[in-house]
């Protein structure tokens, strides 16, 4: 049974699904219109997966009646829409997906750039399980690295639903900054300012990888190097044992330290740089709905924040935020100072989807602290819930008592906002 | 005919090397001749500083190495430029890099060291610098401490667009002149001072990368033949980044290559590089865009913060350069010649050549010498400044040629400005004697053991180190040391300069450290903690008394410290911009030098 929402709050909903986002926002239409939700990501990281997903799609479908007026996917990762199971999801009715430009199939720009980032993506997968199968080293960079580019792959059935408009009439809209919409269809009462991602050449510049690496795959039971240059003919290479390389020749341990240093360093910098540029790929939405302000900006990095922080009006728009979705799980990179700093001490709430793995210098400490701060601590960590037969789940620091506002419940927790 | 007898060693050996890279085929004397210092050679080459080991780890295997003595070489003066032969390949690294450190250890006055220690006791070649020409398959070369050795990528160019090269061919970086310069002066500069490598601030990686670039540039200019040549094509402007074409094209536009006006190589860095890329431009240039003191506030990337440094030092050069040619211009024009780039008298162009070339040399040597003058660590574009002025004015009291005057003024427009001066006066930016700053008079140091001919011994090294650190802490106050912490003894070189006035100078230069282990956020408890450093350096007279005592505070772990507010501030935003450190949190910067690696990669 659709549950019912007093027609003078707004609510926020935060599922804990592990490493991953799911919010959904639902709105009181104004007399007695009804509610109207809108579901902002869904989706888990295979490595910080506590296995809640299931029940979350089964209450999202409860608590619409399977009615969702938008469906946001912010961005391609598979910890933003791993959820969005056709199986599931095209039994709802659903008004409008949004995605971002960069996953329009009729933008040349958007298409080049996706295809650059999906060959990259395999290829570097495909070498980090290669390198995991001969043994090579697995230092704390290269298990941070493979499992950034695990989040890469492995979203096609979610991304052709989403494109499908989940095999329904759902209207389907690319996204870039500066779109505004004033009343969405089917949400009277609600604008939308898109604040990311941009368009722009400079942008764009950050998210094209490097030519001239050349990686390792498996074939078989053996790692093969894939795209390989052959510098020189044979004729002049030489054997170690020649006597001319009697002082040159290296010991096979100094050989493993410079093939480690120049091979996997590199492309672990490689797997870091496509995952913060898919990252800058997010939707950045800023809600206003009966004079409340949301915003949610996905996983944006800096580079995305930046090209808006840079515009005129920036500080008003930050000063009026009346809820903020934490980006990036609360990593250190996605919420500039800048922008933390502008936002009005005391006036608004925060929500963090996160947990310590599989990365654990996420969520950042200090960020966490100063949000403590700012909102006067009116703000949750999805980790913080314990849910019943979930004993393993790792564990955020526990909360005593939640600030006014907030509710628990089964697997999630609810911020309500007075109109 | 020089004069050599039969019994005479030769002192140089004639080696051709790609004055810039492949791309500019034979223009411009591009295939040119190095002659460095005759030295026994085994085959890699393998001599008394540089070993060059030809491992390709991309795909595990060795090429030949080349044999410089090998007779049917030596008669042809060396291997001829090729792309196809790694034996050139090898040639041209070593005798690069050969060249590079002959013109550190002549601005230096004395003999170059290696920032690396360790390597088995039995590899006969720990104590060489290892050159690795093809290491590795990627657009990207650097040094390693780690690793004692500089590490050269081999690329495909750009499919879509290589520029000067073919779509799709190996690109060598080791073959580009100024990355091999580029890497050498890296290593040089580690093997002078232990912690200058350490990262921080936004100065200090991005003085390594412009410093590193200028002197690569200022090479550029001892290639007489580009350097004529493209003083006749600019006029004598040879700061234009464009040079008109030969004929000036028709109204429908260029026809044929010669109505095509070109870049100017000799103030661009990395041109096949940068084309192979597919940046339609060289890498770098010296001067790149009209000078504005907010760049530094808004420039953070190591390559484009350093540019400004780059920048402010070709300014000075070819401001210099204007000045002292300016009679010879006069000259030509009032006998009637134009004052265009048209047809400038071939005498003109040599002798502007040679001021240029000379002037150039001048400039490297006062940018290398500046080194022994700057603060042992977190070194600030302000300092290097400061660094310059004394470093010059001691050798050249008379600045009869407005160097140093030409080095404030452009620095200043570039709103670089050293800390706790008061004003750009020459006298203001000068160091100044250790009791001047702090009001009291070390005593002399003495009992130093040094000869001025050979590196100090590992005893002699050991002396000193003991001598120098007991000097600190007992004139730690008068020295700008912390009191209470340790002080080690780290780098001590002795010098020998002859000034243009032919005086002599015997000096010594010697850093000493402190360091304390401080909370990046001293907010937080459990917060990771990092190695923060002060230290001093110190520049004596051949009495062993103090003349400069160049310091960065350690001080204490509060609000007043402003260093260290600094450092942590840097850290911060290391990881703002990091995507390493997204995952990772911030604990690769404790303490570690710079990894060349990943700033060369420049994400």
């Amino acid at each position: 049974m659709p549950d019912t929402l007093d027609s003078n709050r707004i609510r926020v909903r935060m599922y804990r699904v592990g490493f991953g986002d799911c919010f959904l926002v639902s709105l009181p239409l104004s007399g007695n219109g009804g509610v109207r939700h809108i579901l902002v990501d869904c989706g888990v990281h295979g490595k910080g997966n506590i296995g809640t997903m299931d029940s979350v799609v089964e209450n999202i479908a409860k608590v619409t009646d399977s009615k969702l007026a938008v469906v946001i996917a912010t961005h391609a990762h598979q910890d933003h829409i791993s959820g969005f199971d056709p199986d599931k999801f095209n039994k709802f009715e659903i008004g409008e997906v949004w995605m971002p430009w960069s996953e329009d199939p009729n933008d040349p720009k958007a298409v080049k750039l996706k295809k650059k980032h999906v060959a990259l993506a395999a290829q570097l997968n495909d070498h980090f399980a290669a390198q995991a199968f001969i043994g090579g080293r697995m230092s704390s960079s290269l298990a941070a690295a493979s499992a950034a580019v695990a989040n890469l792959v492995a979203n096609k059935t979610s991304l052709q639903a989403l494109h499908s408009g989940f095999g329904g009439t759902a209207r389907i809209r690319f996204l870039k900054a500066g779109d505004n919409f004033q009343n969405v269809e089917n949400v009277p009462g609600l604008s939308t300012r898109i604040l990311g991602p941009p368009t722009d050449e400079k942008f764009l510049a950050k998210m094209d990888p490097p030519a001239g690496h050349s990686y390792l795959r498996l074939n078989g039971n053996r790692a093969e190097a894939v795209n390989q240059l052959r510098p020189f003919s044979a004729k002049w290479e030489i054997k170690p044992s020649d006597r001319k390389m009697a002082n040159l020749r290296l010991p096979e341990s100094e050989k493993k330290r410079i093939k480690g240093d120049v091979a996997s360093d590199s492309l672990d910098g490689l797997a870091f740089a496509l995952d913060k540029a898919v990252n800058n790929t997010s939707i950045v939405a800023l809600f206003a709905f009966g004079g409340q302000t949301l915003l949610f900006p996905g996983d944006a990095q800096y580079g995305n924040w930046a090209a808006w922080l840079e515009e005129d009006g920036s500080a008003d728009i930050l000063s009026s935020v009346g809820f903020l979705k934490v980006a990036h799980h609360g990593s250190v990179n996605a919420t500039p100072k800048d922008a933390l700093e502008k936002m009005s001490t005391g006036k608004f709430a925060a929500m963090v989807s996160t947990q310590s793995k599989p990365w654990p210098s996420i969520p950042r400490v200090p960020l966490m602290d100063r949000l403590k701060q700012q909102t006067r601590n009116k703000i949750v960590r999805s980790d913080s819930l314990a849910i019943k037969n979930l004993p393993h789940a790792p564990k955020g620091p526990a909360v005593a008592k939640l600030p006014s506002g907030f509710v628990k419940g089964d697997f999630w927790y609810d911020y309500f906002i007075k109109l | 005919m020089p004069n050599n007898t039969r019994n005479d060693a030769p002192t140089k050996r004639p080696l051709k090397a790609y004055a810039f890279d492949p791309s500019q085929g034979r223009n411009l004397g591009n295939y040119m001749t190095i002659n460095v210092r005759n030295e026994q050679l085994a085959p890699g080459p393998v001599g008394r500083y540089l070993c060059v080991i030809d491992y390709d780890a991309s795909n595990d295997r060795y090429y030949e190495p080349v044999d410089l003595d090998d007779p049917a070489v030596l008669l042809w003066g060396g291997l001829d430029p090729s792309e196809s032969d790694p034996c050139f390949h090898q040639q041209m690294v070593y005798a690069v890099a050969s060249e590079t450190i002959g013109r550190f250890e002549f601005a230096l006055g004395r003999m170059a060291k290696w920032g690396f220690r360790g390597g088995r006791k039995t590899d006969p070649n720990r104590s060489r610098l290892r050159i690795f020409p093809h290491a590795m398959q990627e657009a990207n070369a650097y040094y390693s401490r780690d690793l004692r050795g500089l590490i050269f990528g081999y690329f495909p160019a750009s499919e879509t667009d290589a520029g000067d090269s073919l779509p799709g061919q190996t690109v060598f970086t080791c073959l580009s002149h100024d990355i091999v310069v580029h890497e050498t002066t890296h290593a040089l500069i580690d093997g002078q001072r232990r912690f200058f490598m350490e990262p921080t601030g936004p100065d200090t990686p991005a003085f390594h990368e412009g410093f590193a670039d200028i002197v690569a540039l200022f090479q550029h200019f001892s290639y007489k033949e580009a350097l004529v040549e493209m003083i006749q094509k600019t006029g004598g402007l040879i700061y234009r980044l464009n040079v008109a074409p030969e004929v000036a094209p028709a109204d429908g536009g260029p026809v044929i290559a010669s109505e095509l006006s070109t870049s100017n190589p000799l103030v661009q860095l990395a041109k096949q590089f940068g084309e192979a890329m597919g940046m339609r431009a060289a890498l770098r240039q010296a001067l790149g865009t009209r000078p504005n003191p907010r760049d530094l506030e808004r420039l953070f990337e190591p390559h484009d913060r350093g540019a400004i440094l780059v920048a402010a030092v070709f300014d000075a050069f070819f401001s210099v350069y204007v000045r002292k040619t300016r009679d010879l211009m006069r000259i030509a024009r009032a006998s009637g010649a134009a004052s265009g780039p048209d047809d400038l008298h071939p005498d003109l162009a040599n002798r502007l050549a040679k001021e240029a070339s000379k002037i150039a040399g001048h400039f490297a040597n006062i940018c290398i010498r500046a080194l022994d003058y700057c603060p042992p660590i977190d070194i600030r574009f302000g300092d290097f400044l400061r660094a310059l002025i004394t470093a010059d004015y001691d050798l050249v009291p008379d600045d009869r040629y407005e160097y140093r005057a030409a080095f404030i003024e452009a620095f200043r427009l570039r709103g670089i400005r050293p800390e706790g001066v008061v004003s750009y006066s020459e006298e203001a930016l000068r160091w100044c004697p250790p009791e001047q700053m702090t009001g009291i008079s070390p005593p002399r140091c003495q009992g130093l053991d040094f000869d001025l001919f050979s590196l100090p011994t590992p005893e002699q090294q050991k002396k000193n180190a003991t001598i120098l650190s007991l000097f600190g802490k007992n004139n730690a106050a008068a020295l700008g040391l912390t009191p209470g912490v340790p002080v080690e003894a780290h780098s001590f070189h002795p010098v020998h300069r002859v000034g243009p006035d032919g005086r002599f100078r015997v000096e010594i230069v010697a850093e000493l450290m402190r360091q304390t282990q401080v909370p990046l956020d001293p907010k937080d408890k459990k917060s990771v903690k990092f190695t923060f450093r002060g230290g001093t350096t110190i520049v004596l007279d051949r009495h062993g008394q103090v003349r400069y005592a160049i310091q960065k505070k350690l001080g204490k772990d509060n609000d007043q410290n402003e260093r260290l507010r600094r450092q942590r501030e840097y850290y911060y935003q290391m990881d703002a911009t990091s995507g390493l450190t997204t995952y990772l949190g911030p604990f690769p910067l404790d303490g570690r030098p710079m990894n060349f690696n990943i700033i060369h990669r420049g994400y």
